[in-house]
């Protein structure tokens, strides 16, 4: 059996040439615990260096900043969602199975990551041209959109092929607290890209109330409620 | 394009599934309860689901009936035992999420807004979980369950939202 496993570099070599394969060993009852190392190892790894690689816009000790942090916002994501998917499919008659699931999960946010680590170079390229902070922003939102309907897609594919009833129900559920939490965890975890004049930089802001608290004031702020003081 | 076919769903496990219908309300009460540091919604969630549904339940039962498609009461009784068993598990996987999204927030409705998504998207589950397991076929038979599904979450939302008002200044 141990002879079967294949070693964490073939893994990620499935990954990226034959996601269906993939999929299909994703969708087996074999153990998925060394998947799941080797998508970690591979998140965590992939992230840090786009992660340094933002920060070398702003230089210093932002680079190990961000490395630091970009890896927390995804792998935090992957693991306060994937219970959701499982949950959602299980209610609506899917066989319960959280460690495929975690595994599906983070799998696709591993092939998300390694094509933001293959966009790296363009990174350092916004840098090495010295584009402007807003473009910069631009391009990197793209980037990680790009990335990240790549690992959706990659989640849609995998559930669909199980045909397992309310799959679609179970998925957009998860795509909904998959968004808003990584929007809250990469907001709290902010920023990552610095404006190079920046004279001081920080490991996080201090706690100015959530994403959700800054659409909330800004709603309220349209209805001319204004707030002299957050609570 | 081809047409798959979806499975049947695979049965629940439906005294967990009905114990988390009690535990995973009460959680997400205790979501609120820690922001706002009142004691009631801990207790009055779980209390608007399992009470709206011991009140609303037997009005659906009548008005299939009355239509000629209800099941027995056996099978109907069973159907919503699973549908709130398919709400609770639902719910429960919202809970993780809801509670980090609530304790990183500072303002008072974000953390209700927030709770009401994770009830109002687990009550969505368990009413398409109850429709799957009446098994409905007819057209009058979907407009009693439509009607009834909108009376029963009118009726919970309107609690729901009578207690968060008491709580946000």
């Amino acid at each position: 059996m141990i002879a079967d496993q294949p070693t964490a570099l073939e893994t990620i070599d499935l990954l990226l040439r034959d996601r269906t394969k993939m999929l299909a060993t994703l969708r087996g009852d074999r153990d998925v615990m060394p998947i799941l190392r080797t998508m970690v190892a591979t998140i965590a790894l992939c992230m840090a260096i786009v992660g340094a690689a933002l920060g070398t816009y702003r230089g210093g000790e932002q680079i190990a900043y961000a490395a630091i942090k970009l890896p927390l916002v995804l792998l935090g994501t992957a693991a306060l969602s994937a219970p959701a998917l499982t949950a959602v499919g299980v209610a609506l008659g899917r066989r319960a199975r959280f460690a495929a699931d975690l595994a599906l999960v983070l799998s696709a946010l591993a092939f998300g990551a390694l094509l933001m680590a293959a966009c790296t170079p363009l990174i350092l390229l916004g840098r090495s041209i010295d584009l402007d902070y807003h473009r910069m922003i631009l391009a990197t939102v793209a980037m990680f959109g790009v990335a990240g309907i790549a690992a959706l897609r990659m989640i849609a594919v995998g559930l669909g092929g199980e045909n397992a009833v309310g799959w679609r129900a179970a998925f957009a559920s998860m795509c909904l607290v998959f968004i808003m939490v990584g929007s809250q965890l990469g907001w709290a975890l902010r920023p990552y890209l610095v404006r190079p004049r920046a004279q001081h930089v920080v490991f996080v802001r201090e706690v100015e109330g959530s994403l959700y608290d800054a659409l909330v004031e800004g709603f309220d702020s349209a209805r001319g409620i204004y707030r002299e003081d957050a609570r | 394009m081809s047409v798959a076919i979806e499975s049947e769903p695979t049965p629940l496990p439906r005294a967990a599934g009905l114990a988390l219908a009690a535990l995973a309300p009460a959680a997400v009460g205790g979501i609120i309860t820690a922001h706002f540091a009142a004691v009631p919604p801990v207790a009055v969630t779980p209390a608007i689901v399992l009470g709206v549904i011991a009140a609303t339940s037997p009005a659906l039962y009548i008005a299939l009936a009355a239509t000629g498609e209800a099941p027995r009461v056996p099978a109907v009784a069973r159907a919503v035992a699973v549908a709130l068993a398919a709400f609770g598990i639902a719910l429960t996987g919202f809970v993780l999420p809801a509670t980090f999204l609530s304790l990183t927030s500072v303002t008072d409705p974000t953390p209700i807004v927030i709770a009401t998504i994770a009830l109002g998207g687990a009550a969505l589950l368990g009413m398409r979980r109850l429709a799957r397991e009446l098994a409905l076929n007819s057209l009058s038979a979907w407009l009693v369950f439509g009607v009834w599904s909108i009376a029963t979450l009118g009726i919970a939302g309107r609690l729901w939202w009578d207690m968060a008002r008491e709580l946000v200044p």
